[in-house]
């Protein structure tokens, strides 16, 4: 059947700001989706409340609005658009929660929305342990035993006969949250007391645990008319018990004979059509017996889904776009697989090559936190690698985390390789340089020998490298395995560009080859390519048009994310525009870039020196644009323009002149910045002296790093030698530790520019909320400034411009600056896009990254038309999400490191209509009445009392440490005084914890004390307490928490871009 | 481990290790599965052909008699990208070793299988690097019997009688053209008696069984050679109801009047979707052939139920008046998905319990 004659307008939920579990492949998913629905000549309106996706980009779909993701705000966008129907299942759990109230509350059917994907019944078949496991017992399908808990008394009692380890799984929520496996009864009580609290039905499954049983993931499509297709089966390397998103996975599965994955596959299938799901995908998770195969369903999501992206890049299967399809009526059938432009999408891709996923972790910027992984998600992005083998697949997996490796030969533990952790990967390896067998390796590990066996191969060859000198036969087996130049450099005490000229001498070079869905079996249309040393090299690339080629960003970390994907995309499309040819690379499964019809060609490669260089000996582009991506392509373009490539745009001087911080504080004094006072020390004696120069308080950071690794702020010399003693082994000569004046409460500023040959823009200021010391990423900010003067914001922009001028930049520039008595000072210059560019350009309604482009490719005034764009009607809030509750111990307290993972934009007519809209997106609670806890720095107190005064005004009661308790009641506010968990029992912790508390305020400033307070945070955390420790965060959220009891909602759908 | 070479009739060479230091030729087919180079190698339709795995890893999950499709392993060589061949566990190629089956790994298939959609199907072999001479001898020695009935050579040599699982029930004709275990299977399930025939069988020796229905099953080679088969089928048309698998569907329809014809390349894999107007629904079918029916040829008395949708070639027909249908894929499986299966059901409900 084709396109549903009822329906003319579409809805979208997108899946909110980035969180573990939910981040930008929801925006894959939800722009191919738009993409599908808006060439079918439908309306389509979109909701989501991160202004980072692609998605929300106006010319997506006709009608974006960036409003929160819940229920008023929803049923309100409802009423106004009247759309014929609802897809449930593009955002994510989120958006399957949002569609299920809304059509249990009878909104949907009092607006006559029809409800398209999984509906109420699919997904209560599938999450109600009850009516799943009827459903499955119905097709004979087994299931791990558990049952269903709904009080802590009930739990203690059934655990005894399911018998430990158990694994609990709280209902209805996302990527594991709150879940966990219990050992023992002791253990058991700590998680289910979490786990209860997560379920927003407090609804725990406890379960047997499958722990060591290999997993496998199933991605299914159904259409209306029942036919089914298994898009891609998916092995993890990692046994039951790591969560799936925190696996290494492979795809197609490996290790099962065909006739245990046929009645797999057959299972699946009868699930899905089991389950009422009446179109669209679904994922469907197996545990097998290593031994007796036997085995388990696992759980179904009835919804587009992280793996699903993951699947569509591994096969070229597009998911969600063909859900989208089949959701507005379409069959299988009837759609064209786009990659062979000939053949349907009732189809199961055919691969001939290996695909590795491998997440990435970023553990070491939440201090505290352990790296052990769990049920629980907990990495923050992923990579996939392509390859001919597995070893090849691998290795380039590894290879484009872009991690350095640990140094596990000093610290070699065998405790290490017993518990799944982020590191064990490089554990095994050295197990095996060790000489441990695979057996052994199988004991301590579970995983199936037959991985072991190729990371034993891995090592072999390294070995033999090792005794060897150069010669091409053992080169070319390398590479074959996945070694890096990089690698063979460091086995053969040799730079890498040697390695690279010897394997050019010798004719060991990669051959490019497609993704192609079906195994080489038809043509296909597609270039979507991989390189392997599998194949021959094939002629040099030949095309009419100039090509481009872009650097995309690699993993989702934490400090380069999905705003960068952004600005590639972004780019591409405007460069297209442009009639070039684009090219890109990147190696991120979950973002747009790499979707295989957003660029004309794509590389699914690591973003490394090797890998670029080999694409661009390919394509040999006309020039390569590396300020869309980050600071990884930044990076890269320091060695790339010693080499016959064209770099696009601002010059490696000028990016050099950006980020060397002497001559670019003798540029920022020149121009009448000032910059905070600094210099370079080695080592503790060296950085005392210096001090007594700069003078406490100081930040302390590594050079060259991204999201501020390893940064601190030490406030006397006892912190000072605290922090060289915990991060000696990262400095030396050659890499100088930066130490500059810390400007406390100082007001930061972020400004993206363009500036092209003769011309150049300020795209907009955005204020920081939080006051100097906050890491820019992790503030909230509001676009256009309410505190800083019109005077000074014209100052800031002439000076921007001015600087830009003097860096002779062609393309972005992003500057942090700090403002305090009127004085402006220059923090850090970023000659590329950056994070705040997304939100600024939604902001402001200037498309930023296509002026960018136009700047980088020289386009001149008279080419560009620039408008006074300067609407701000419409206040903007940038809200930021933390991971903390996933990242277990790890603490809240914001400092110049940075932690968040995404952000929300809170769009009204007044500051704090827009800030409430934010704080509400970021998932805040808002209590309307109840205890609130403050502990504050001396002087925060008076700033925040006119705020206190308003909230006890409000009818909420006070408690506080001593010294806080004792400054509010000479101030005429009732403050109960609670000890301090020093002081001894019952202490404030205790308080919290026994759910007196509804809010806490806890700022400090003294590492001591930062680390004396961090149990009341982590507290807070973990019981879903508000709890903010900055004080015009908290000036912040007391506006809102007054402003939201007014509970007055409006919308406002974004404007277009104006060109 | 040595080098070796596959060299193509036309002088087209690939260069691999020769794991076992066997030489032989055949033709040359593809195949797109992940899984299932047990089932595939084990397929008498496979016959005098030489296969190249498209899916790069083999003899990953071991090996296991039970998923054996034959006795014995029909292809002349197995050659693909890389082939387990760890101390832990190395059985699918000793197996081949031991079925004396030339090996050829690091190959790249994938250029391979372009060439071999570019120029069609065709002869090769496989020997120690350099030795074209030898390879070209092969090749022409194996291109020999190219006109003769192949299914003589797979099929049982005399009718073999066995019980089926249903106590009381259908009695069971399979004209063997080189059956698959899977479809004998299949077959034991529905009924208490079953007689293979070989495929050279006189009409009379099957009606002395007085069988309920025929099966023709699947086998290798041309079609058009198969006259001894053929004839017998069609005098078996009309008298019983037939149920044709592969080789079975295209001696089925040629036996109905109509032609078949030689694909470039053919259909081997386990996605190939097919649209099933008797099941009313489309799903996902094995496949393991090199002709096909030309549906022109067709008379009005046949229908065609069933059509492979990645080409819209026929991959099935059905005739009301002669009770007969036949499918071109593999319902019964192995390797391949199970969702056909249903269409033993239909044959036995429909056409064999309706009569």
């Amino acid at each position: 059947m084709p396109l549903r004659k009822d329906i003319k307008k579409v809805m979208i939920i997108g899946s909110g700001p980035i969180v573990i579990g939910q981040a930008c492949e929801f925006d894959y998913s939800g722009v191919q989706a738009c993409k599908a629905l808006m060439d079918l000549g439908l309306e389509v309106v979109l909701l989501n409340s991160n202004p980072a996706t692609i998605m929300t980009d106006p010319e997506t779909v006709t009608k974006v609005y960036i409003e929160p993701l819940k229920f008023d705000y929803v049923k309100k966008i409802l009423e106004i658009e009247k759309p014929c129907a609802l897809i449930s299942t593009l955002g994510g759990q989120t958006a399957l929660n949002l569609c299920i109230e809304l059509e249990k509350k009878k909104v949907l059917s009092d607006l006559g929305v029809q409800l398209l994907g999984a509906n109420v019944k699919v997904i209560e078949s599938v999450e109600d342990r009850d009516q799943f496991v009827k459903l499955l017992s119905k097709i004979g399908a087994k299931y791990a035993p558990g049952v269903l808990v709904k009080n802590f008394k009930q739990a203690l009692k059934e655990v005894e006969s399911i018998g430990f380890p158990v694994i609990l799984r709280p209902n209805y929520t996302l990527g594991g949250s709150g879940g966990g496996i219990a050992y023992s009864r002791e253990d058991f009580k700590i998680k289910l007391m979490e786990a209860l609290l997560e379920s927003p039905t407090s609804e725990v499954l406890i379960e047997k645990s499958l722990i060591g049983w290999k997993e496998f993931e199933l991605e299914v499509m159904r259409d209306q008319r029942g036919t089914c297709v298994v898009v891609c089966s998916i092995e993890n390397v990692d046994p039951c018990g790591v969560h799936t998103g925190d696996s290494i996975t492979v795809a197609p599965q490996i290790t099962l004979s065909d006739r245990a994955y046929q009645d797999m596959r057959e299972e699946a299938i009868q699930i899905i059509q089991k389950v009422g799901l009446e179109t669209g995908g679904a994922n469907i998770q197996f545990a097998v017996h290593p031994k007796t195969g036997e085995r388990r369903v696992i759980e179904v999501n009835p919804r587009v889904s992280r793996s699903s992206a993951l699947a569509s890049k591994a096969t070229g299967f597009p998911i969600a776009k063909i859900s989208a399809l089949l959701a507005v009526g379409f069959t299988l059938d009837e759609i064209t697989n786009d990659i062979t432009g000939a053949t349907p999408s009732c189809y199961e891709p055919a691969l001939d090559y290996i695909v590795t996923k491998i997440p990435r972790f970023d553990f070491e910027k939440y201090p505290g936190s352990d790296d052990i992984l769990s049920t629980q998600m907990q990495s923050v992005g992923e990579v996939m690698a392509i390859g001919r083998t597995f070893k090849e697949s691998f290795q380039k997996a590894l290879i484009s985390l872009e991690q350095s490796e640990p140094e596990v030969s000093y610290s070699f533990d065998e405790k290490k390789l017993t518990y799944p952790n982020s590191e064990r990967i490089y554990y095994i390896f050295e197990a095996f340089r060790r000489g441990y067998t695979v057996e052994a390796l199988y004991h301590l590990t579970n995983i199936d020998p037959w991985f072991l066996e190729q990371w034993e191969e891995i090592v072999n060859l390294e070995k033999k490298l090792m005794s060897s000198s150069l010669d091409v036969n053992l080169i070319h087996q390398a590479k074959r395995l996945g070694f890096s130049d990089k690698k063979l450099a460091e086995i053969f005490n040799k730079s890498e560009k040697e390695i690279y000229n010897y394997r050019y001498r010798k004719g060991i070079l990669p051959a490019f080859y497609k993704v192609d869905t079906c195994a080489g079996e038809f043509e296909s249309q597609t270039p979507y390519y991989y390189s392997t040393y599998w194949g021959k090299k094939e002629l040099n690339f030949s095309s009419k048009k100039k090509i481009l080629l872009i650097i995309g960003s690699g993993p989702n970390r934490i400090g380069q994310g999905i705003e960068f994907d952004y600005s590639c995309v972004r780019g591409i499309k405007e460069l297209k525009r442009q009639g070039y040819k684009v090219a890109l690379i990147n190696s991120n499964p979950e973002t747009v870039s790499t979707d295989y019809d957003t660029s004309d060609l794509l590389f699914f490669e690591p973003v490394n020196l090797e890998c670029v260089r080999e694409v661009l000996n390919f394509i040999r582009p006309h020039q390569t644009i590396v300020q869309l991506g980050g600071q990884t392509p930044i990076r890269l373009a320091k060695s790339l323009y010693k080499e016959p490539y064209k770099i696009a745009g601002s010059s490696v001087q000028s990016i050099d002149r950006a980020e060397d911080r002497a001559r670019f504080a003798k540029l920022c004094s020149h121009l009448g910045f000032k910059t905070p006072r600094s210099a370079l020390a080695f080592d503790s004696p060296s950085a005392l002296k210096q001090a007594e120069f700069i003078s406490y308080p100081l930040i302390l950071r590594p050079s060259y790093v991204l999201g501020g690794r390893r940064m601190e702020i030490v406030r006397n010399e006892q912190e000072l030698k605290i922090y060289f003693k915990k991060h000696s082994q990262v400095f030396s000569k050659k890499r100088p530790c930066f130490m500059d004046e810390y400007l406390d409460s100082f007001l930061e500023v972020d400004v993206d520019l363009v500036r092209g040959k003769d011309w150049s823009i300020v795209g907009g200021i955005l204020e920081h909320i939080e006051a100097t010391g906050v890491h820019s990423g992790d503030s909230m900010g509001v676009l256009p400034p309410q505190r800083l003067k019109k005077e000074i914001c014209k100052k800031i922009e002439q000076l921007s411009l001015d600087l830009a001028q003097e860096l002779k930049i062609l393309g972005f520039l992003n500057l942090q600056l700090a403002v305090s008595h009127d004085e402006i000072y220059m923090l850090e210059a970023n000659p590329r896009s950056s994070r705040s560019v997304p939100f600024i350009s939604k902001a402001v309604g200037i498309p930023l990254v296509d002026l960018a482009v136009k700047a980088i490719m020289g386009e001149k005034k008279s080419q560009v038309q620039l408008k006074e764009w300067r609407p701000e009607k419409i206040v903007c809030v940038k809200g930021v999400i933390f991971p903390f509750k996933k990242i277990k111990k790890s603490d809240s307290i914001l400092g110049p490191e940075m932690k968040s993972i995404g952000e929300v934009m809170g769009r009204d007519k007044s500051y704090s209509l827009a800030l409430t809209k934010a704080l509400i997106s970021s998932d805040f609670q808002f209590p309307e009445k109840g205890e609130i806890f403050l502990s504050l720095k001396e002087k925060d107190k008076i700033f925040l009392l006119p705020h206190i005064q308003d909230l006890v005004k409000s009818g909420y009661t006070l408690s506080g440490t001593r010294g806080t308790a004792d400054f509010l009641n000479t101030h005429g506010l009732r403050c109960l005084t609670v000890k301090k968990v020093i002081e001894g029992r019952p202490h404030c912790v205790d308080r919290i914890l026994s759910g007196k508390i509804v809010v806490v305020f806890n700022t400090t400033s003294e590492n001591s004390s930062i680390k004396a307070s961090f149990s009341i945070r982590r507290s807070c955390i973990d019981h879903n307490i508000p709890c903010l420790t900055e004080a015009h965060a908290i000036q912040a959220f007391i506006i809102t928490l007054i402003q939201k009891k007014k509970n007055k909602i409006e919308v406002f759908p974004l404007d277009l871009y104006d060109i | 481990m040595e080098s070796g070479s596959l060299i193509l009739e036309t002088g087209e060479f690939f260069k691999g290790l020769l794991l076992n230091k066997k030489t032989q030729a055949g033709e040359l087919v593809f195949n797109t599965s992940h899984s299932g180079y047990e089932e595939i190698a084990t397929d008498p339709s496979y016959y005098n052909q030489m296969m190249v795995m498209a899916a790069p890893l083999q003899g990953n999950y071991s090996s296991k008699r039970r998923n054996w499709q034959s006795d014995k392993i029909w292809i002349k060589a197995f050659i693909c990208l890389e082939i387990q061949k760890s101390e832990r566990d190395k059985k699918w190629l000793k197996t081949l070793e031991e079925h004396k089956i030339p090996v050829l790994s690091h190959v790249d298939t994938r250029q391979l299988v372009f060439y071999l959609r570019k120029y069609g199907s065709l002869y090769g072999a496989v020997v120690p690097s350099g030795d074209q001479t030898k390879a070209l001898d092969l090749i022409k020695k194996a291109k020999e019997i190219r006109d003769q009935d192949w299914t003589q050579f797979v099929c049982v040599k005399e009718v073999k009688t066995l019980e089926g699982k249903k106590k009381k029930g259908l009695n069971l004709a399979l004209i063997d053209f080189g059956f698959k275990k899977n479809i004998l299977k299949e077959l034991l399930k529905r009924v208490s008696s079953l007689q293979i025939f070989p495929s050279n069988s006189s009409f009379e020796m099957v009606k002395k069984f007085n069988p309920s229905a025929i099966v023709l099953s699947n086998g290798p080679g041309d079609p058009k050679n198969v006259l001894k088969g053929t004839k017998l089928v069609k005098r078996l048309l009309g008298r019983y109801p037939i149920f044709g698998i592969c080789m079975g569907h295209q001696i089925l329809a040629r036996a109905l009047g109509a032609n078949t014809y030689k694909l470039k390349f053919g259909h081997r894999g386990s996605n190939h979707p097919i649209q099933d107007a008797l099941l009313n629904r489309i799903y996902m079918s094995a496949q393991n052939h090199g002709y096909a029916v030309n549906p022109e040829s067709l008379t009005k008395e046949v229908q065609v139920s069933q059509i492979n949708l990645n080409d819209k070639t026929v991959a099935g027909i059905f005739s009301k008046k002669y009770k007969c249908l036949s499918v071109q894929f593999h319902p019964e499986n192995g390797p391949g998905p199970t969702e056909a299966l249903a269409l033993f059901d239909y044959f036995f409900e429909n056409l064999v319990k309706g009569k």
